[in-house]
Parts: structure tokens; C-alpha cells; sequence
């Protein structure tokens, strides 16, 4: 459709967008290109070296893209699958539906920061209700302090965190999904198996695909958790791109290289999620 | 020298134990100073009262409530109510303070007049910063203050942070098992040596892991050996640095100790460090579960809860611990760091079998005024009062208030006894500790203060944390470290940290 | 099979909402505890493993220099910041999402899709790196520590996010209807309000209620772009944070701070039903 009004819906938005960003951006850009630190505050210009310095120099950054793409990747898989399987067991007739629908939305509404620290008391080794239970068998995994179980105790608190998020989406898809279908697939005599993959799934598409997405983008900048739970350790097992971005940034005052391996950072995530998001398309289409 | 500083101090605790008698009107007003009353002075309450500050603003930048965040705040209400200046606090998490205050300073704002912060940042802040001026330097209430304070909030010789608190490491054990007879029966029968107080990294290790996973105090909980900081985050590379100062603090060879004054080239990875983090990676093995994930938090939960036998970092704990609800009060002990039966000598590249112990002269809570301020007469006066003799015993006696002593006339076991219930032995010993750090040592080691200090600080942390993890040997890991500080000198320029370094060097060699 | 779909169906649901309540359980629990009580092992029933006390809570009443943090006011800060800046981004972002779903646009190379995708990369930058920029504009515009300064700043960070779900939304409401309403005689302005948005009411609440939870629970940019004026709520809860953390204090905090967005939820959850109700499209 093409009418001449069309821009007086978008350019709103899209200018405030546009105005409040371009500072920020452009600012970003030229830091990425001095080597601001808390000794040498200032706009000096030493060209391209901070991108020079993080492809040849800095296995950590890249080592901390591994285990983002590893936690990331399971932690969105988790979410969209017991979300998904949430949101579909409170859709129709379920005794105390509202009761659950609005408990499971809850955690995310509570502020990760906080929340975390909560769950690393939950999690505490010696003075912590997981090991006292733990103990009863003799063992006490480290949840916190150990390069395996400290990447699973992350990606256990981003899934109470964010699960809600991905169980709401579906659930408002589902709720608005159209009857007619349902309603011809139960004529054909197909059974609820049957309902579910080739009539709910492929009519969710669309949200799935937009919501594993979002969420995508979301999980790559977990900090909060990481930052309070772990600090990145025991090591570095549990470091992030985002959490290292930002001991660089804030913790070690080395803007300018901040600055770079932010840039760098967006514009991989931008090709990999693009790819992603094709990716999901044809798998989706295809059913 | 040591006869003076005895002559003094009891001359000032005379004075401070004689006005406690008396009951003055400020003391009335404010009850936080009923144990002393005002004490005379140019920052004391009768002093504040007579200025007029009415119409005139501070802004405080702060750590978080409680430790020294109560304080700042109680001291900010208390000043405003004797001057009438209006006094804003906000507080902090203590890793957001430098940047909370760097980030504006930066980008050229000044919203604070008065920055909280550790007293390492010196370096990196200072250019933002107002340096305390004579009138304050030589006041009486200064000069009360010891000499590593003083040094440790200045920069070659100008005072450029304000002294308000005090923080060392120092070992702290559970004397109801070190000085237990049964105990050290055991011991000797089942080790062949004797329990006592640590005299070497290797003794503690020993004796940590000998208690270690089992109830000795017999509360129906299982106790461990000791309680660190691992937590790989800003302060675990202190707790590292505690350790390595015995091996790797040679009295004999001067010019530098984590790096070569004159090529600059960093040291931490020399036999010495590595030595004391093998010895780190063998705690691990006798902390509680999590231990290695400790913070400072959980090491004052941990030692203070009556949980290990040792713990070695800053004050808190032992505060913690003689709490008068704490379940282990009176039953801790405080003593120098362990040393160790040998020390690296880095110029004959050789081993010397001779006793070797260090303080490392650790930082700790510090405020400073910042220069872009409109308000600086009224900061300093505020910090001035902050520290002032009435309001800092005051402080002291309250363990969640992180204030701790740091002033030649704090070292009277006998205020201890006193005010806080203390055991009169744990209390001398707990005094001379201190004071023999602060005033007495000659061989020590002072907090690295350069630019970009954070850095290596991280590049440390990260690396030691690897090593306790298991990723890397001890020898991998520093080595692992010494490179990223080569990289570090190198980008930030080896002239402009040499020039910062020497004055640490300075004196640590001049003694 | 139906019989045991339906125990697995309620088995799952239990399960998982025992893991979603746990954590508040512990920390109604923790919240009543002191130092003694935290530090001598795992406790849970009040006066069965430890004595209660009501010290945590009052910690949030009283202020600072009594050694609490007064959250009264960050609480009132928040609630205005996050909505003003919810509103505005729904408001923006729903026009533009509409434009985006109906009309083409073409600059050059760039498509609605690539438009489309500008709005959502700008939720995939870390936050840090904004922080200085973001604290120079405001402080050149004189707007640090201010509410509407984070305003300004919260609007670009929940447009996106207003854009996307909505251009989701507006995608499946099918353009029969538009077509329908400019047939009967209104002009596009016009047929957006009168049919197409209130069918797209379930689309503005979740939106809606997205914008509000990541604006509430922003931590960061609260933390750099304030100083004493303005004080949003997870900056003073986190400000207890101290050396030794305060467990009794934060546990109390975090239940305080999720209460109105319980509310929200039960709000959310009516909409939700509702909306199918009216959502069939004819």
C-alpha cells in the first residue's frame, strides 16, 4: 500500500530514535578510534590499532564469544521450549488457569540485579538450601565455583528469569490464533498430537521465530547474573563478551578499547542473528 | 623513638579516658559521643559549632551503607545540624566507586565535592583532586596519625587524600584451638610439630588443612580450615599479593619489588610469587565449598561465624568476630602475617634460607576533596570532623561502621577492654600487632600505585584466579600475567609509570 | 492418553511453579534473619531454625544515617520515569510500527525490513560503552540527574522494543480490514483509529507491559546518569550492597520491589483473555 501520509507514522519515531542515538553512536565510533583510559582522558586518534589490538592480540574476547554463543544458544532453546510447553498446557480449560498464568509471568518482572543476588545466596555453597539438600546424599556440587557447574548455575537463573518472557509471547500468539484451522483439523480426525505439529506449530511461526530472536539479542548481553553470581570465574569460565566489555569499560577504565570491542561485537551479532533468523525461517517453513 | 610514642599515647589516652568522665553538653546533643564527650580541637564539635555554613551544599559520593557508609551519613547530619550547611549523601557499591566518580570527573563534571574511595586510586584520581591543605596537615589530629597512613594518602610528600580510617592485613586465628591444650597434644602427637600461632606459610597451610572438614569447636557444624579472598573481583588480587610478600621481599635487594625500578620489567613472575601461589593453590584444598568463590563479604560471614580457624585480609573479620553478639567473641587472635624460611634474592637469582616476614602495607577506605568543587573549605572541615578524636572512637567501637584505628593514640589496648568488652590479652596483642606494622617495620612492601593501577590489578586477578581453578599452573599463570603487564607498561609508557613507581619504591628503600 | 496428558499437564505446571516461587520463598524466609542466622548454615522456618527479626524491613524505612536507605522516593521515581517513558515509546513506536507493516518505504537500498531492523539493533549494544556518550549529551543538555533526562534515554531504549512487538502484531491483523474502512469511506488516519487499533489492543498491553519491565528493572543507566537528585529504585536497593552484604535487607527489597508489577500482571493476564474473546477478526 503507498500513501502519502505513510511518513507521518513512521518519521516520528524513528527521528527521536534517530537524534537521541546519533550522539551516542557516532561518540562510540570515534572513541573506538583513541585509546581513552583514565590516565589519558581525551579524543587522541591512534587510527585503527584498538581493532588491530583485538584480532590479533586478544584470545580472551574471542574465547568469550565461545561461551556466550554456548550459553546463550542453550539458554534461548530452554526458554523457548518449556515456555512454549507452559503457554500451551494454560491455553485451554486448566483448573486455576489465571493463578498460573500470572505466577509464571512474574519473574521477569522482578530487577535481575537483585534477584541474582537472591539466587546466589540460594546457590552459596556451605550456607545455601541447594547444598543443605545436597548434602543428604554426600555431595556438594560447586554451583558457583566450579569452571562446569558455574555456567549451568547461570543459565538455571536466566531460564526463572526469562522463560516468562518467551511463555507470555506464545501465549498471546496462541491466544490469538485464528479457530477455523482447529476446527477443520478436528473434522479430518486428527488427534491432539497430530493438532499441535501441523496446525499449532507452524501457525506460531511467525512469533517463534520474532521471540527467539528478541531473546537472542537479550541473552547475549547477560551481565547482571554473570557480574553478581560468578564475576566471570572461577577464572574466566564464566565470562561473557558483554561482562568482559565491561570490565574493560568500567572496571579497568580503558574506554577507547571498550569502545572498539563494542562496535566489533555489534556488528558480529548483527551477521550471526541475521543468519540465525533466515536459518529459522526456512527450518520453520518447511513444516 | 618507641618510648615517645608510648609517652604520648598515654598521655592522650589519659586525657581521653579522663574527659569520658565528664558528661558535656555535646555529648547531650549527639549521643553517638557519650563515651568521650567533645574532644578539643580545631574540627571538634564545639569547634563546627562555631562556623556558619547555612546556605551552602555538599555533595558526598559514599559506599553503601553500613561500612563507612553509615558513618558518612551520620557524620553528614551531625555536621549539619552544628553548621547549617546542607549535606547530600549517596551511596555506592564499593567496585562502582571509582567509576561513579571517574566517569564525571572525565568528562569534565564535578558533582561531588567529597569522593569516598579505596586509597589505591590515588594515582589515577588525583589530577581531579584537591589536595588537604597545610592548615589541616598540621593539626594535632593529623599528626596523630601514623606514618603509613599518612603515606599511603600521599603522593611524594604532598597529602592528597584525607586520612579517615585505617586497614591492614593481619592474621587472625581461633585461639580456643591454637592455645587449647588438648588441641596441641593432638597436633604434636599427630604431626611432630607444635601448634602455635604461624610463624610460616607453610605452618599455616599445615595446621589449615590439619583442621580442616571437621567440628572442632563442637557446635554440630563442620568447621574448615581457612577463609580467603578468591573471588576473582577487585580485592582478591590483595589477598594474593599478602601471601607473596614473604618469599618475594628481599630487605637486602632495593629498587623495586612488582616491577625493576629501572628497566621496568615486571616481577610477578619470579620464583618468590610463584612459590606463594602454589602455596594459594593449595588452600583451595582447605577452604570451605565455595571458598573459592569467596569475597570479602563472605569472608568476614565466614571467619566471623565462627566457620574457619585462620583468615588473613582486612580488619573486618576480626571486628565481626568480637561483636559482643558474636558466638566466637574473645575467642580470636590477631598476629602479624606468617613469613616464610626463605626469601628470593632476585639480584644473585638464588634462594636465602633466612626467616623472611613483611607487612604489605594494604590501602583501604580513604575520602578526598575534589578540586573542581565551589565548596572545598566546607569539605575539608567536613572530613576533618568525620576523623575528628570524639567522632573516630566513636566510630571504632562499632564494628559495622568499618571505621578501624589508624591513629597512634587507637593502639591503648585499654580503650578496647573498655568500650568493647574486649579480653585484656587478645586486646594487647590486637595493639601491638598493628602497632609494630604501622610504625615498627622497616622491611615491607607498599600497595602498587600507578597509572592504570586497575589494570594490572585485573590482569593479577585474572590470572592467579586461573591458576586456583586449575586452567593453569602457578609458574603458566604469572607468566600469563607478566606478559599482560609488559603489554600494559608498554601502551601506557614505561617512563610514566617508572616516575609513579619510584615513589613507592622511595619508601619502602628508605627505611 | 487423555488422562495422562492431563496428570503430565498438571505434574509439569506444579513443578515448574514450585521453581518460580522458591526463590521468593527463601528470600521471605532470608528476610527475617540476622548476621548469626545467615552465617551458621542454611535456616528456613522462623523460630523453629532461628530467631526472626524485623530488622531487614526496617532497614528500608529509615534513612541512611541510621543505617538504612529510604526507599519511598526512589520507589515514586520509578514508577513515573518507567511509565512516562512506556507511554512515549508505545505511543512512537506503534505508529511507526504500523507504517512499517502496511506501507512500503524505499530509500535508496534500504526496505521496511532494514528499517525495521534499525529499531531492534538497538537493543543489542551493551550498555556500558553508551554509558559516557549518554553522560556527556545529558550533561551538555543539563539534563544529569534528572527524571527527564532518563526519560530521554529509556525512550530509546524500550522503542524497540514497542516497534517490534507491534510490527509483529500488526503483521497478523489482516489488511482486509484497512481495506475495508477506506471502502467505507475514512482515510488510512482514520482507519487506524477506528478499527485497526482497537483490535490490536493485546499487542499494546504486551508491549506495553515489556516496556515497563525493562524500564523498572534497568539498573545501569540509572546508576551512571544519577547522582543526588534522582534516585530510581534498583540503584538505592543495590546502594545496600555493602562489604558485607546485607542478605536480610536486599531479601526484603526484592520482595517490596516485584509487588506492583504483580499487579501489572494480573492486568496483563485479564487483557490477554479478554482479547481472544474479541479477537476474532470478523
Amino acid at each position: 500500500m503507498n500513501f502519502k501520509h505513510k511518513y507521518l507514522f513512521l518519521l516520528p519515531g524513528f527521528i527521536v530514535l534517530l537524534g537521541i542515538l546519533i550522539f551516542p553512536i557516532g561518540f562510540t565510533v570515534r572513541l573506538s578510534l583513541s585509546s581513552w583510559d583514565s590516565f589519558f582522558p581525551g579524543l587522541d586518534f591512534i587510527g585503527l590499532e584498538n581493532y588491530t589490538r583485538l584480532f590479533t592480540d586478544d584470545p580472551r574476547f574471542w574465547e568469550s564469544f565461545q561461551r556466550l554463543s554456548f550459553m546463550s544458544v542453550i539458554t534461548v532453546f530452554l526458554q523457548y521450549t518449556i515456555g512454549f510447553a507452559l503457554a500451551h498446557m494454560v491455553w485451554k480449560e486448566i483448573k486455576f488457569q489465571r493463578f498460573f498464568r500470572v505466577l509464571f509471568l512474574i519473574p521477569m518482572m522482578t530487577t535481575p540485579v537483585i534477584m541474582t543476588v537472591i539466587w546466589k545466596t540460594v546457590f552459596h555453597e556451605s550456607l545455601g538450601p541447594v547444598n543443605d539438600f545436597f548434602s543428604l546424599f554426600g555431595v556438594t556440587p560447586l554451583w558457583l565455583s566450579s569452571e562446569a557447574l558455574s555456567k549451568v548455575t547461570v543459565i538455571i537463573v536466566e531460564v526463572w528469569q526469562w522463560t516468562p518472557f518467551m511463555f507470555l509471547l506464545l501465549l498471546a500468539g496462541l491466544l490469538s490464533l485464528p479457530k477455523e484451522p482447529f476446527l477443520a483439523a478436528s473434522i479430518d480426525g486428527a488427534g491432539p498430537i497430530r493438532k499441535f505439529v501441523y496446525v499449532t506449530f507452524p501457525l506460531m511461526a511467525p512469533i517463534s521465530i520474532g521471540a527467539i530472536i528478541i531473546r537472542l539479542i537479550e541473552a547475549s548481553k547477560i551481565m547482571d547474573t554473570v557480574y553478581v553470581l560468578t564475576s566471570g570465574g572461577p577464572g574466566t569460565s564464566s565470562e561473557t563478551s558483554s561482562f568482559y566489555i565491561f570490565i574493560k569499560g568500567l572496571r579497568e577504565f580503558q574506554f577507547g578499547y571498550s569502545a572498539a570491542l563494542s562496535l566489533t561485537y555489534l556488528i558480529i551479532m548483527i551477521i550471526s542473528l541475521t543468519i540465525i533468523a533466515k536459518m529459522l525461517v526456512k527450518l520453520m517453513i518447511r513444516n | 623513638m618507641k618510648k615517645m610514642i608510648k609517652i604520648s599515647t598515654l598521655t592522650v589516652t589519659a586525657s581521653l579516658l579522663a574527659v569520658a568522665a565528664q558528661a558535656d553538653k555535646w555529648s547531650d546533643q549527639f549521643p553517638h559521643i557519650k563515651n568521650t564527650g567533645d574532644i578539643a580541637g580545631e574540627c571538634s564539635y564545639e569547634s563546627m559549632s562555631k562556623k556558619d555554613y547555612s546556605g551552602q551544599k555538599l555533595t558526598i559520593n559514599t559506599h553503601a551503607v553500613p561500612v563507612i557508609g553509615e558513618p558518612t551519613a551520620l557524620h553528614a547530619e551531625q555536621f549539619s545540624k552544628l553548621t547549617g550547611a546542607e549535606v547530600n549523601v549517596i551511596h555506592t557499591p564499593a567496585g562502582d566507586l571509582y567509576s561513579k566518580a571517574m566517569v564525571p570527573f572525565q568528562a569534565g563534571q564535578a558533582p561531588y565535592d567529597i569522593v569516598f574511595g579505596f586509597s589505591n586510586f590515588i594515582r589515577d584520581w588525583k589530577q581531579y583532586l584537591q589536595p588537604v591543605p597545610a592548615k589541616y596537615v598540621n593539626m594535632r589530629q593529623m599528626q596523630d596519625v601514623t606514618q603509613s597512613h599518612i603515606d599511603v594518602n600521599s603522593w611524594d610528600g604532598e597529602m592528597i587524600q584525607f586520612p579517615i580510617d585505617g586497614d591492614r592485613h593481619y592474621l587472625k586465628y581461633r585461639k580456643d584451638v591454637i592455645d587449647n591444650p588438648e588441641y596441641q597434644a593432638k597436633y604434636k602427637a599427630e604431626t611432630g610439630n607444635e601448634l602455635r600461632v604461624p610463624q610460616t606459610w607453610k605452618e599455616y597451610g599445615e595446621m589449615a588443612s590439619f583442621f580442616n572438614g571437621w567440628d572442632w569447636d563442637n557446635d554440630g557444624e563442620l568447621e574448615y580450615g581457612s577463609a580467603e579472598v578468591m573471588k576473582k573481583d577487585d580485592l582478591m588480587f590483595a589477598a594474593f599479593f599478602s601471601r607473596s610478600v614473604a618469599y618475594a621481599k628481599n630487605p637486602r635487594v632495593k629498587g623495586g619489588y612488582f616491577f625493576d625500578l629501572e628497566s621496568m620489567e615486571p616481577l610477578i613472575n619470579g620464583p618468590g610469587f610463584v612459590e606463594a601461589l602454589t602455596d594459594w593453590v593449595e588452600a583451595t584444598k582447605y577452604v570451605p565449598p565455595g571458598g573459592i568463590n569467596f569475597g570479602l563479604g563472605d569472608e568476614i560471614n565466614s571467619f566471623g561465624g565462627g566457620q574457619t580457624l585462620f583468615s588473613f585480609s582486612w580488619d573486618d573479620a576480626f571486628v565481626a568476630a568480637m561483636q559482643d553478639d558474636s558466638p566466637i567473641k574473645n575467642k580470636v587472635g590477631a598476629a602479624p602475617l606468617p613469613g616464610s624460611d626463605r626469601v628470593w634474592n632476585r639480584s644473585s637469582g638464588a634462594w636465602e634460607n633466612e626467616y623472611n616476614q613483611a607487612p604489605y602495607i594494604v590501602w583501604g577506605w580513604t575520602a578526598a576533596v575534589a578540586k573542581a568543587s565551589k565548596n572545598q573549605d566546607v569539605a575539608f572541615d567536613y572530613l576533618c570532623f568525620f576523623a575528628n578524636d570524639a567522632n573516630h572512637q566513636a566510630d571504632i567501637a562499632i564494628g559495622r561502621f568499618g571505621v578501624n584505628p589508624f591513629k597512634k593514640s587507637d593502639f591503648v589496648p585499654e580503650l578496647y577492654v573498655e568500650r568493647q568488652g574486649w579480653d585484656p590479652e587478645i586486646a594487647k596483642q590486637y595493639a601491638d600487632t598493628l602497632m609494630e606494622m604501622e610504625e615498627g617495620s622497616t622491611n615491607r612492601v607498599f600497595p602498587l600505585r600507578v597509572p592504570g593501577v586497575f589494570q594490572f590489578n585485573s590482569a593479577i586477578a585474572t590470572a592467579t584466579s586461573k591458576a586456583l581453578a586449575g586452567q593453569l599452573s602457578p609458574q603458566e599463570a604469572l607468566d600469563e600475567a607478566a606478559a599482560d603487564w609488559k603489554k600494559i607498561v608498554k601502551r601506557i609508557g614505561a617512563d610514566t609509570i617508572r616516575e609513579a613507581y619510584a615513589v613507592g619504591v622511595a619508601l619502602e628503600d628508605n627505611l | 492418553m487423555g488422562t495422562f496428558y492431563v496428570t503430565l499437564k498438571y505434574t509439569a505446571v506444579t513443578l515448574w511453579s514450585m521453581f518460580v516461587i522458591a526463590p521468593f520463598l527463601w528470600a521471605l524466609s532470608t528476610s527475617f534473619k540476622d548476621f548469626n542466622s545467615v552465617t551458621s548454615g542454611a535456616t528456613y522456618i522462623p523460630w523453629v531454625d532461628f530467631e526472626p527479626t524485623l530488622e531487614g524491613w526496617r532497614v528500608l524505612l529509615r534513612s541512611p544515617a541510621q543505617g538504612g536507605v529510604n526507599i519511598v522516593e526512589p520507589y515514586l521515581n520509578s514508577i513515573f520515569v518507567t511509565s512516562l517513558a512506556s507511554f512515549i515509546s508505545i505511543l512512537l513506536g506503534t505508529l511507526a510500527a504500523y507504517a512499517l507493516s502496511r506501507f512500503t518505504f524505499k530509500a535508496g537500498f534500504v526496505k521496511n525490513d532494514d528499517i525495521t531492523f534499525f529499531f531492534i539493533s538497538q537493543r543489542i549494544m551493551p550498555p556500558v560503552v553508551l554509558a559516557i556518550p549518554f553522560f556527556i549529551m545529558l550533561g551538555k543538555l543539563g539534563l544529569l540527574d534528572t527524571l527527564l533526562g532518563l526519560v530521554m534515554v529509556y525512550v530509546v531504549l524500550l522503542m524497540p522494543i514497542a516497534v517490534w512487538i507491534m510490527v509483529d502484531f500488526f503483521n497478523k491483523v489482516p489488511v482486509e480490514i484497512d481495506e475495508t474502512a477506506l471502502i467505507d469511506g475514512c482515510n488510512p488516519i482514520q482507519a487506524f483509529i477506528k478499527v485497526v487499533l482497537p483490535n490490536s489492543i493485546p499487542g499494546m498491553v504486551v508491549a506495553g507491559l515489556f516496556c515497563m519491565i525493562f524500564g523498572w528493572t534497568d539498573f545501569f543507566f540509572a546508576f551512571i546518569l544519577t547522582f543526588t537528585e534522582v534516585q530510581l529504585l534498583p540503584v538505592a536497593i543495590v546502594s545496600l550492597n555493602s562489604s558485607i552484604t546485607p542478605w536480610w535487607s536486599l531479601s526484603a527489597a526484592a520482595l517490596v520491589s516485584v509487588a506492583p508489577l504483580i499487579v501489572v500482571a494480573f492486568i496483563v493476564e485479564r487483557y490477554l483473555s479478554k482479547g481472544n474473546l474479541s479477537g476474532a477478526l470478523k
